[in-house]
């Protein structure tokens, strides 16, 4: 190869490289993001129905509240005009600290799955490995429109998630699977929910979305 | 609680039973556009008193109990929460309290996630134009409930709208995504439809359809012309295509349409000679030096003929001389000679049979051997030459009579100078008695042939052999001088002279050879007699029977026939039969084949 070839094909190369990284625009990385999102908020649902109906009675008892849920610790806005206050990186960051926190407790949800105690078990089982799946595309998504914004710090809270198992019986199982779940529902819309407004905020270009 | 009667409680005013109230039911609470939200419930019975309402809710992570803080806004037994009172993803337990003078009841809470109840107004300002551009269509358009706010992204809306006809049962429904209008075809034209739009967040409930907006469609008929200049375009199309293909092929539809008519091909004549005029020069080629022959038909003697025979005792005719003869002739009869014999004799007579069928009435009978037909007496101008002999360009001929009897090779004569054939010589008709032996042998000489011209027809045979066809309608009349009841004799041909001239004896010769046992079935022909007109009337006879039988009817001796030979057809005699009369003259085979060589020469 002559040199000028050379030259011109590191050239394309490097074009290449810098189009991928910034090439799609913040405004489509959104809007994916903001897609996948629903879709995680949709599965979570179904899978919330699911269960639901061949619940035993005394799990709805047993229960343990919402407020126990692994993330209530983070502050989040409760409405619109909190919301729309909220500048975008942090924002951004409420929505990628949940999603964080969210990637272990999935895990565990996905090995109990198979062994539970609930006649849908196979449909809750590939739903559940299906909700990680699309939990770590949006994580992945997330990073990029994180850099896209080029936010200075990356404050992501911390929400650990301690417990390891379900439960030792049968039922102490699925209800522990089915409050988690709830737990993940309610954030999900949270994420769902924050992606979209940071998706009309960025789309001064097309009004029509939003 | 107390049930009505058992109070023992009775008011003043009413003078009736009255307790406590029922508890009342949450029914349903909605945000429409998850900004604030309100619960309703159903009351109970009221007891009988007046019964006051109250809901108090409790956020999941206090137990501080609020009331409702509105219970006006939304009507009758409503509690509307405002923005303020109203948080986002947080449970709310709710519970509504009815009172009464006598007691009161609680209902069953209720766990309330604003999230989770969304559920948006109707969209509003629903209009519906008909656009008229490309083929009219309807654009449906709206706006988004004034409420939500989806400029934010706070809330996201998807719409959705269904079109019917007024008299339909059915909606069409069209799923429209996040835009607020949407393109509806294929609306039929001159009809008035009915369009409705409703709403859904992301995650929540359908909204209500609107109020029904009527469209009228118009009356379209560019539309239809647009399709019948597709059509023209499409026809067009097609024809240049053919057009092409046509053209291309120009030659082979010139062949098909108009075939070429064969131009004239006779031997010796030339086109191009007639083109240029001289009509002399065209027709002296022509025209045969010698022919016709002016001798005397007493010369015209046929030449030899030659039968060829292979093992299957065919009788085949030299043809191709025969039919040169023929042809160079072309007077009286068409005949042509053919190598009848090539095939089988079964078969020969089928093609005849066939050929029969055009010729009308008439009544023709063919003969099994083309020779025969060719040696027959009136055949003169059948020549049959033989084959490199030098005779036949002189135009004289001999004639050779061929009398043909069954297939049997009878090798009772010897052609000289010909190849030796196998010859069935019928039995000739031996008119006079046995003891006159010279006179039982019939020189075969050819004779005055136009006589008999009227009798011969072309043949209808199309093959190649030929066939004379023997006209027996002649034969009906017997010929004056013969008599029926004449007896017969066989005889055979013993031998043919130098002086071409065939010997017969009688079969009942002593001298005879043995002939070959085995006459089951194969008939040697009986000559019947011999008419005026030379015609040699054959009769078919088998061996073991009917030999008696000489004036017998055809067709009774036929089924006599039949039934000693159930093999042999009297197929021939039928078909006989049916010209009528020509059963005395007539011979058929044992095998079915008839024999004319009635048309011999009598002496």
């Amino acid at each position: 190869m002559t040199q000028g070839s050379r030259l011109y094909f590191a050239l394309t190369v490097l074009m290449c490289a810098f189009v991928s990284i910034n090439g799609v625009g913040l405004n489509d990385l959104l809007e994916r993001a903001s897609q996948l999102s629903d879709k995680l908020h949709s599965l979570s649902t179904s899978l919330t129905n699911d269960l639901d109906s061949h619940f035993p009675p005394v799990g709805r008892v047993m229960m343990p509240r919402p407020s126990m849920c692994h993330t209530s610790s983070l502050q989040i806005p409760n409405d619109k005009d909190q919301a729309l206050k909220i500048p975008e990186d942090e924002l951004l960051s409420l929505a990628r600290s949940l999603l964080l926190a969210w990637s272990d407790p999935l895990a565990l949800l996905s090995s109990e799955a198979s062994s539970l105690a609930h006649p849908e078990r196979n449909t809750i089982n590939s739903k559940t490995k299906e909700l990680q799946d699309n939990i770590n595309s949006l994580g992945a998504g997330l990073e990029h429109v994180f850099h896209k914004m080029g936010s200075s710090s990356d404050n992501l809270s911390s929400l650990p998630f301690y417990t390891n198992s379900l439960g030792q019986d049968k039922t102490s199982r699925l209800v522990n699977f089915h409050f988690l779940l709830s737990c993940f529902r309610r954030d999900s819309h949270k994420i769902d929910s924050f992606l979209k407004v940071l998706r009309c905020r960025a789309a001064k270009k097309r009004p029509e979305m939003c | 609680r107390f049930s009505r009667c058992d109070a023992l409680i009775y008011t003043m005013v009413l003078n009736d039973c009255v307790s406590a109230p029922d508890k009342p039911r949450l029914t349903s609470c909605r945000s429409p556009e998850k900004e604030t939200f309100t619960c309703w419930w159903e009351p109970g019975d009221d007891g009988g008193l007046p019964t006051t309402y109250a809901l108090y809710y409790r956020l999941e992570n206090s137990e501080t109990v609020y009331e409702c803080p509105d219970y006006r806004t939304a009507g009758e037994n409503s509690c509307f929460f405002n923005k303020n009172d109203t948080s986002l993803w947080i449970n709310y337990n709710i519970t509504v309290v009815a009172t009464n003078a006598l007691g009161k009841n609680i209902s069953d809470p209720v766990e309330v996630d604003v999230a989770y109840i969304v559920q948006p107004n109707t969209p509003e300002n629903v209009t519906a134009v008909v656009v008229d551009d490309q083929g009219p269509f309807v654009r449906v358009s709206w706006e988004k409930p004034r409420t939500a706010d989806t400029r934010s992204g706070w809330i996201t809306l998807l719409y959705q709208l269904r079109v019917k006809q007024e008299k339909d049962k059915e909606w069409e429904e069209y799923d429209a995504g996040m835009q607020k209008y949407y393109n509806v075809f294929s609306l039929h034209p001159d009809k008035e439809f009915m369009v409705q739009v409703r709403c859904k967040p992301d995650h929540g409930f359908w909204s209500e359809w609107t109020q029904p907006t009527y469209v009228k469609m118009p009356d379209y008929i560019p539309r239809e012309r647009s399709l019948w200049i597709i059509i023209t375009i499409f026809s067009i199309f097609i024809i240049l295509i053919l057009t092409w293909t046509l053209n291309v092929k120009r030659n082979s539809v010139k062949l098909c349409l108009l075939p070429p008519v064969p131009g004239p091909k006779i031997k010796g004549f030339d086109k191009q000679l007639l083109k240029s005029g001289k009509s002399e020069e065209v027709f002296s080629s022509l025209v045969i030096q010698g022919f016709p022959p002016t001798i005397g038909y007493d010369d015209l003697l046929v030449e030899y003929l030659e039968v060829y025979d292979n093992e299957e005792q065919e009788l085949v005719l030299d043809s191709k001389d025969l039919s040169e003869v023929c042809m160079k002739s072309k007077s009286l009869s068409d005949c042509d000679s053919g190598r009848g014999s090539c095939d089988s004799r079964t078969l020969l007579l089928e093609k005849c049979m066939e050929g029969r069928e055009g010729s009308g009435s008439d009544q023709h009978q063919y003969s099994q051997h083309g020779e025969t037909s060719c040696t027959s007496t009136e055949s003169s101008e059948c020549q049959g030459l033989e084959p490199g002999s030098p005779e036949s360009s002189d135009g004289r001929v001999k004639t050779w009579p061929v009398v043909f009897s069954s297939p049997q090779p009878h090798h009772h004569y010897q052609v000289e100078a010909v190849k030796p054939v196998y010859h069935s010589v019928p039995e000739i008709l031996n008119r006079s008695s046995p003891h006159a032996m010279p006179t039982n042998y019939h020189q075969l000489h050819h004779q005055d042939i136009p006589q008999q011209e009227g009798r011969f027809s072309k043949p209808a045979c199309r093959h190649s052999q030929s066939y004379n066809q023997f006209n027996l309608d002649g034969l009906d009349t017997p010929a004056p001088g013969v008599s029926p009841s004449r007896s017969l004799e066989y005889v055979e041909v013993q031998r043919v002279n130098p002086e071409n001239m065939l010997l017969l004896r009688p079969l009942s010769d002593p001298n005879r050879e043995p002939e070959g046992s085995d006459y089951a079935g194969e008939d040697y022909s009986k000559v019947k007699e011999v008419t005026s007109n030379n015609i040699l009337l054959l009769q078919r006879d088998t061996y073991h029977q009917c030999v008696d039988d000489y004036s017998q009817d055809l067709d009774s001796q036929a089924g006599q026939c039949t039934t000693q030979q159930p093999p042999h057809p009297c197929k021939p005699v039928i078909y006989q039969s049916n010209s009528g009369m020509p059963q005395e003259g007539m011979r058929v085979m044992g095998n079915g084949y008839v024999d004319s060589t009635v048309l011999m020469p009598s002496y």
